[in-house]
């Protein structure tokens, strides 16, 4: 059941990893909620090096996110032209975050970057999530549909110039913001190895205000294209792509993702939320107990 | 069989020995598995170093070493930043064994000198030699006794002072485990016979940890050519996506 892995240089049981690439492509696939966020804590819990982690963790979000745009171009529901504009500030973005990964790395810091990242994402997502499916659980049916979109007439995404027409989103305006949003979600994406879709989406629909049906289909679009760069870079500059790693969290989080989507509907979606809240909480103070507690070994080897 | 074949090996060793002048003591040793493929299924590996000691009335004590290649190392103290463990400055080592193990039948300090000890760099913390400077926070002997106590945690440097197996006769074995986190390089085994504090011969045989098949397939795509090994890795992302959109549209 053991398997070397040739770049993290190290033996694991690759049932686990693949039992675990299942399971959170399952919670995935029922909540929306990207694997990464969940899988990298896993993988650097279970000893893989923080770096390696986080470049194949990339690889595998390719795969899902290729796995289910297909079906979201088949219905239609892909803004294009606003993906391509996302796109092109997130592999800006990227090209950043991969300079600070290369750098943090060479200095010796990577795994405090990773870790500091995590922790604040996952403690500011999980709350919110929990806080979310808790209200919803205990308001019963009523306050189980979604909450009404509050949402101004006229964002700064009207008033700023360079304005542009998106057919798909019925929206006419500048191209600034998507472009922003764009570099901020590229940057996550190659630190911490995930897609970022929880900042994503409620920027699409707050910020740019598109219509909810295209937003997750142009958001994987733009998922997509992102990691794709990401991955080529991580193999390229830092070298930490681990192929037989990708494989093994592409094989089962590929099927997850399905079996989660088909499940998705006939279960208690709140509840699931809410564990995954949970989870996500668990997964943020067990790395910040690790950056905070006075450590029993004050010396650490490597970087360069 | 395993045994028998090292008896016969042992046996062979022995009488080899026997024909040998005594003037000139030369030390028989050999290893077993001496080299070591890495595969997938790669899980760390055992050797034998054996041999016997030449002394026909089996004085002085033998001391068996298996070193890793010798690599640069960087070590870093924490400290802590607005309440948090961040890696302090980095203090480098030109070079230090990447694996160490020394074996005898009884504590080294008893079979040899301390300046044997150190001229022979049967101490890996002595070894270990730094580059430049340390930062105010800690001596050059603290990261020294770091790195070594940092590389015992890690099952990478170790002593084994009644380790050492004698078999009578002058015979002598002893089981050496390498870790899969061993690094992958070559290795080699030493063997070195001492009388009253000092050395009278030693033996060198090689040893080398190499990947072998798709293990090394995977690793030189990546080191060499890491553009296409990454347009691998995202064409088989890509590929398994698309298979697995199929798969389930048809089920």
């Amino acid at each position: 059941m053991s398997i070397f892995l040739p770049i993290a240089e190290m033996p694991v049981n690759w049932l686990i990893i693949l039992a675990l690439s299942g399971f959170v492509g399952i919670v995935s696939g029922m909540t929306g909620v990207g694997g990464g966020f969940i899988l990298t804590p896993f993988l650097i819990f279970l000893g893989v090096p923080a770096p390696v982690a986080v470049a194949t963790q990339a690889s595998q979000i390719t795969a899902t996110s290729a796995s289910s745009l297909w079906a979201h171009a088949r219905r239609n529901s892909v803004d294009w032209r606003m993906g391509a504009l996302l796109t092109a500030g997130g592999v800006f973005g990227a090209a950043i975050g991969i300079t600070v990964f290369q750098q943090t790395l060479q200095a010796g810091q990577i795994d405090i970057l990773i870790s500091l990242f995590y922790v604040v994402f996952l403690g500011v997502i999980g709350s919110l999530m929990l806080f979310e499916a808790t209200r919803a659980l205990r308001g019963g049916a009523a306050a189980a549909r979604p909450m009404p979109f509050n949402r101004p007439a006229r964002t700064i995404a009207h008033r700023l110039p360079l304005q542009m027409r998106f057919p798909r989103s019925g929206l006419y305006i500048s191209v600034l913001p998507p472009l922003a949003i764009g570099v901020g979600i590229g940057a996550l994406a190659a630190i911490m190895g995930v897609g970022g879709a929880f900042v994503l989406i409620p920027a699409m629909i707050y910020l740019l205000r598109m219509p909810t049906n295209v937003v997750v289909g142009t958001s994987t679009f733009q998922i997509l294209c992102v990691m794709t760069t990401v991955t080529l870079m991580q193999a390229t500059l830092n070298r930490s792509v681990d192929l037989v790693l990708a494989a093994i969290l592409i094989l089962g989080g590929v099927i997850g993702a399905q079996v989660g989507a088909r499940w998705g509907a006939r279960l208690p979606a709140e509840r699931i939320r809410a564990a995954l809240a949970l989870l996500m909480l668990g997964s943020g103070l067990k790395l910040f107990w690790d950056l905070v507690r006075t450590p029993q070994e004050m010396y650490v080897l490597g970087g360069q | 069989m395993r045994r028998a074949a090292l008896a016969l090996a042992l046996w062979l060793c022995a009488a080899g020995a026997a024909a040998q002048a005594p003037a000139q003591p030369d030390l028989p040793a050999a290893v077993t598995d001496a080299e070591i493929s890495v595969s997938s299924d790669y899980r760390g590996s055992r050797l034998t170093v054996f041999g016997v000691n030449p002394d026909r009335r089996g004085r002085g004590d033998i001391v068996v070493v298996v070193r890793g290649p010798n690599e640069p190392a960087v070590l870093r103290r924490k400290r802590r930043v607005f309440g948090l463990w961040v890696n302090g400055a980095a203090v480098r080592f030109e070079e230090a064994p990447s694996f160490f193990t020394v074996i005898s039948a009884r504590p080294l300090r008893d079979i040899a000198r301390p300046q044997a000890i150190s001229e022979l760099g049967l101490d890996p913390a002595a070894v270990a030699r730094l580059e430049g400077g340390t930062p105010s926070d800690a001596t050059a002997r603290d990261y020294r006794q770091a790195l070594a106590r940092l590389r015992r945690a890690a099952g990478l440097y170790s002593e084994h002072p009644r380790g050492l197996q004698l078999h009578g006769s002058g015979l002598y074995s002893t089981k050496v485990v390498l870790p899969a986190n061993a690094p992958i390089g070559d290795y080699f085994a030493e063997v070195y016979l001492f009388r009253d504090g000092r050395l009278v011969s030693s033996r060198r045989s090689d040893i080398s940890i190499a990947r072998i098949g798709a293990e090394r397939l995977v690793h030189e795509a990546a080191t060499r050519a890491p553009f296409f090994y990454g347009v691998f890795a995202v064409a088989l992302a890509l590929a398994a996506g698309w298979a697995a959109a199929m798969a389930f549209r048809r089920a």
